[in-house]
């Protein structure tokens, strides 16, 4: 069943004077609980394509179907994580984590209770009392994350949510991603420049064009999970996303 | 280094009362023109036995906090508004900016008019006086908040008053405290002025007694209480406040 849609996306980024074409022509189909990345050389919109999708943007042209009905707003199925995270520094961790709830009217033990299983599904039980300067960027990102699936959310939104970890904690990060998204079900959007990255989470890779871009290639990754950065047997997809992507790159 | 700065203190303000005392005893200006610390402090003891000192000052803090109320509650509202809302900006804020220019007392002549000789009239020059300030430095301190906040929580569902309140009110407090810091200083200042010139009671009434009996001795005394409280509500409320937040936020 098609979870999401993109019908023809044009979006032009207004540079002072003159309009720049961010998007050309983006269509996309996303099957319900398929884990989507979103590779692209940078500066090409793939992370306003996921805004798009968020309903923090409006497309110039086109539309984003979900489930059949044209977004035109934010909404609490669409969730995005950002790349810094975005936690609230004027509060817990275990109040991030129960923030959407709050909004929604839901009740304090509810949430409490809500927010308990997100924070030990996360491991960050032991810091539900911390403010957001104590934790490590990696933490933080768990907050982020956690923070996101409470809303249980149709679709997760991800915008190089690992950029800024250091390799080790990105590696582990990897791997329980891949373990939330087969224990919740969720259709995941990622947005990354990393290859390796995008091959070991997507069950699909979409490569996008340099600038305006459009979706280049999709590439279908059918292989045993939790895969590991390591894996030789994603070399080959590795590779053949590098050679449509290079050009790009050197386009930029 | 605390101890070391407390020491200094002492003695400065030792030395300060010292001096004080000897040109006093030297003549050099008459007596009811320059009372000596002893005279002052004679004041102090005397209107203080009999309540009217702390009468005043309960009357002119009473007056200030209520007026401060409502400076702070409407400066932030429209602050917000003005943040949030372009066309605010663009005409009440250009207003905001000339009202921010007149000192609290010009508003006294109007607040006679207006309400008469009253605690209304006070009321309404403290807070006319100092909500300019909280007004500018919300709108500040909104306009710099990190956009992703806002989008994460608009992503989770908060808008209008639940934004305000569980966002940007938080998100701005670090700003907020440096408008509260100034308004409060208006007030005093407005809640001061405001009584010298049409006040029965309060600090400012006291002063004027002072010159009306020619007793230099009080108006001193009065502008030493002024200043004791001054530095009280700086340094202990807001410090404490600002200590607490900016410890939250990791800034320190």
């Amino acid at each position: 069943m098609t979870k999401l849609e993109a019908k023809n996306i044009v979006k032009y980024f207004n540079h002072d004077s003159h309009r720049l074409k961010a998007l050309d022509d983006v269509n996309l189909k996303i099957e319900d609980g398929e884990f989507i990345c979103l590779v692209g050389p940078s500066g090409c919109g793939k992370s306003t394509f996921l805004r798009i999708i968020a309903g923090l943007e409006t497309p110039d042209e086109g539309e984003i179907l979900f489930d059949g009905k044209p977004v035109t707003s934010t909404g609490p199925e669409r969730i995005l994580v950002f790349q810094e995270g975005a936690l609230f520094p004027w509060l817990k961790v275990q109040d991030n984590v129960e923030f959407g709830l709050k909004m929604a009217g839901v009740s304090k033990v509810k949430r409490a209770e809500i927010s308990k299983r997100y924070l030990d599904m996360m491991q960050l039980t032991k810091f539900a009392d911390s403010y957001t300067y104590q934790l490590s960027t990696g933490m933080k990102q768990r907050v982020a994350i956690a923070r996101a699936l409470v809303m249980d959310p149709d679709v997760l939104l991800m915008d190089e949510p690992f950029a800024a970890l250091d390799p080790q904690t990105r590696d582990l990060l990897l791997v329980e991603m891949q373990l939330i998204w087969k224990k919740t079900k969720k259709t995941i959007i990622f947005v990354t420049h990393n290859v390796t990255e995008a091959t070991v989470l997507g069950t699909k890779v979409a490569i996008f064009s340099n600038r305006p871009s459009t979706i280049k290639k999709i590439v279908d990754i059918d292989y045993k999970r939790p895969r590991l950065v390591e894996d030789q047997d994603l070399f080959p997809i590795q590779q053949e996303i590098l050679s449509q992507l290079r050009p790009e790159v050197k386009k930029s | 280094m605390k101890k070391n700065t407390l020491i200094k203190q002492i003695i400065f303000y030792v030395a300060i009362v010292s001096i004080w005392q000897i040109v006093s005893m030297t003549n050099i200006w008459p007596n009811n023109l320059f009372p000596s610390p002893y005279d002052v402090a004679e004041d102090l003891v005397y209107t203080a036995s009999d309540g009217t000192l702390f009468f005043g000052i309960g009357t002119s803090l009473l007056r200030l906090i209520i007026g401060l109320s409502i400076a702070i509650s409407a400066g932030m509202l429209l602050g917000i508004f003005m943040a949030r809302i372009e066309t605010v900006n663009q005409t009440i804020g250009s207003l905001v900016l000339g009202l921010q220019s007149i000192p609290s007392v010009a508003w006294v002549p109007l607040a006679i008019l207006w309400f008469g000789l009253t605690d209304g009239g006070i009321i309404f020059v403290t807070a006319i006086g100092s909500m300019f300030a909280v007004t500018i430095a919300t709108y500040t301190g909104v306009k710099n908040i990190n956009p992703h906040y806002i989008e994460a929580a608009r992503n989770m569902g908060a808008k209008g008053s639940q934004l305000a309140i569980f966002v940007l009110i938080p998100a701005a407090f670090p700003y907020l405290i440096s408008g509260f810091k100034q308004g409060w200083a208006f007030a005093w200042r407005g809640v001061i002025g405001a009584e010298l010139l049409f006040s029965f009671l309060g600090l400012g009434f006291l002063l004027n007694v002072g010159r009306q009996l020619n007793d230099i001795s009080q108006v001193f005394a009065i502008m030493l209480v002024i200043m004791i409280i001054g530095i009280a509500i700086d340094g202990i409320i807001f410090k404490k406040i600002e200590n607490k937040v900016m410890a939250r936020w990791g800034l320190r």
